[in-house]
């Protein structure tokens, strides 16, 4: 299959999955107990019966689903997903925001995985036949075992509250990212720091590594320049993946330190009952993973061709 | 040496999910007049702030988080296999139109699941068992599908299918042992995931029930408490811990074997 028509079917893919997931997201809603109806009249007036039903009627909730899913669409194709029934401020602005307050963690969260990741690698690379290597070892399975909710809360616990180091809540600039950014990350830095000691290894045992070998190179050059390349091209697909899973993880780091991302968002318009804010936002988190997933499939199947080209 | 690596985790997650059948004391009696008890002979790891015992408490609370995980990890197990080596062997139009139909219900994340069926049923354990599975079966379901594609390009199943073995034979008896170490492994990590994401939830308040006894739960009365009673705190967070740890030494096993 030529690399066009792949781009070409992953395309197609991506749009086909984006649509299901709108479908998705709506019958979900769909089945849940909030009624619109009655959660944007309590809003409003004080609850009743006959106000409620006029409210339906007025919102058109009362008319087959498969015409509202279709009218919902429209709506969405027209970037017009309503107001919030909490302080009637356009959803697409508020859900703008949360996605950049998202987006800002878990950008920062990926630098500092690839960065951890890439010295904890050749470390354990390094290290992985002596003691101290085993314990670097047994170290990122165990970090990859503390929960980040627990990171954060102890974070806050120590950092904020005992010793007064940062503000718990109104800090600006890097400093407001940079320790739920931090929590995010530590899972994801030995996750990655194993599986690239691993493909270093690999890569390691190749037959251009023995060529190199022969030509008198040293070991750590030979890591440096041949190997390393490979082993992190192999890493870089699963981690487009897990910075989609970290859009959705960040959620609860984003509760705990009560930045307004997507996740904190959910959680929120979920207790107000805001129906259109929690639409958008499921509807955008599933979005970004999607979009995320697919990146994965291209690059590895990018990479792929050019290994074989070579 | 080499059974130990094994037989370690394997001893703690037994011990963390029977554990409360040793339990010595109710979870729920409560005893205001001992409350924040020390360590002793009766109350091994002391009393909480309404005099329960502590110990008791946390191999309750292990035997619901790791019984969802169990539960949960043993239905995905079986269901996403089953489907995803069916799916594996579909032709390529329908497998165009799952694969779509997987990417999207996968890309909406176990929070929001779980968001929504609390909505539904309301805080319950069927309620985190249902949401945890959903999200997790159908990425067991790419795996499984993924894998069988792989394998069935090989040439041992083009001999397979040569000297006459029926399609359910070829899954089941040629395939799957071939595939069954990845899912295991897989299905390792997964419960991890599993034991951190329902304290991370009953954390933020999305609890298993009001008088459910979890760690999650757990954890965040004994935060509060946090500068008078550390203990309250650290002790639900080790057993978390342990459990996470011990399932992801497993996966480090599984994963061991298929290096090549």
């Amino acid at each position: 299959m030529s690399t066009k028509r792949f781009l070409l079917q992953k395309l197609l893919q991506l749009l086909m999955t984006l649509f299901l997931v709108t479908a998705i997201t709506f019958i979900l809603m769909q089945l849940s107990p909030i009624d619109a109806a009655e959660a944007y009249s309590r809003r409003i007036f004080t609850v009743d019966e006959t106000r409620i039903e006029a409210v339906r009627e007025q919102m058109g909730l009362n008319r087959p689903i498969v015409v509202q899913y279709l009218d919902w669409l429209n709506d969405l194709l027209h970037f017009d997903l309503g107001n919030s029934y909490v302080d009637n401020r356009d959803v697409f602005l508020i859900v703008g925001s949360a996605l950049k307050e998202t987006a800002c963690i878990v950008l920062l969260s990926a630098v500092l995985q690839a960065v951890g990741a890439l010295i904890l690698g050749i470390l354990l690379y390094l290290t992985r036949k002596n003691v101290i290597g085993k314990i670097l070892a047994f170290a990122s399975i165990a970090a990859i075992s503390i929960p980040a909710f627990y990171l954060a809360t102890s974070f806050i616990d120590v950092v904020a509250v005992r010793w007064n180091l940062i503000s718990v809540s109104g800090n600006t600039g890097l400093m407001r990212y940079l320790p739920a950014a931090l929590c995010l990350a530590v899972g994801g830095i030995a996750f990655f720091g194993q599986m690239l000691s691993k493909a270093i290894q690999q890569a390691m045992s190749e037959d251009s590594v023995l060529y190199a070998r022969c030509r008198g190179l040293g070991d750590p050059y030979i890591v440096v320049r041949y190997a390393m390349p490979q082993a992190i091209i192999s890493t870089v697909p699963t981690f487009m993946q897990m910075m989609g899973m970290c859009m959705a993880g960040s959620a609860i780091v984003e509760n705990i330190f009560s930045l307004p991302g997507l996740g904190y968002r959910i959680v929120n318009s979920l207790t107000n009952r805001d129906l259109p804010v929690i639409y958008a936002t499921v509807l955008f988190l599933a979005f970004a993973l999607v979009i995320f997933n697919i990146l994965a499939d291209i690059i590895q199947r990018l990479l792929q061709t050019r290994k074989g080209d070579l | 040496m080499k059974h130990l690596k094994w037989i370690i985790p394997v001893l703690i997650i037994i011990f963390c999910f029977l554990g409360f059948l040793i339990a010595p004391h109710d979870p729920e009696a409560m005893d205001i007049a001992n409350k924040y008890a020390p360590f002793s002979a009766e109350f091994p790891l002391g009393t909480d702030q309404f005099g329960r015992c502590e110990l008791s408490r946390l191999l309750y609370g292990g035997y619901v988080t790791l019984g969802i995980v169990l539960l949960g990890g043993g239905i995905v197990l079986v269901l996403g296999t089953l489907i995803g080596l069916w799916l594996g062997r579909a032709n390529a139009a329908r497998s165009l139109v799952f694969s779509s139909l997987l990417d999207a219900v996968t890309a909406i994340p176990p929070l929001a699941y779980l968001i929504i069926f609390v909505g539904i049923w309301g805080n319950s354990i069927p309620t985190m068992l249902v949401a945890l599975t959903v999200s997790l079966i159908l990425r067991m379901i790419k795996l499984v599908k993924t894998q069988t594609e792989i394998e069935l390009d090989k040439a041992y199943v083009l001999c397979a299918v040569s000297s006459g073995a029926s399609r359910s034979r070829v899954l089941f008896v040629h395939i799957l042992p071939n595939i069954i170490r990845p899912l295991v492994h897989f299905l390792c990590l997964s419960c991890a995931e599993m034991i951190m994401n329902i304290s991370a939830f009953s954390f933020i308040g999305l609890t298993l029930g009001d008088d459910v006894i979890d760690w999650g739960s757990m954890l965040s009365e004994g935060r509060s408490m946090l500068m008078t009673h550390p203990s309250l705190l650290f002790l639900p967070i080790l057993f978390i811990f342990l459990c996470t740890l011990a399932f992801n030494l497993l996966a480090k096993q599984l994963e061991g074997g298929d290096a090549a």
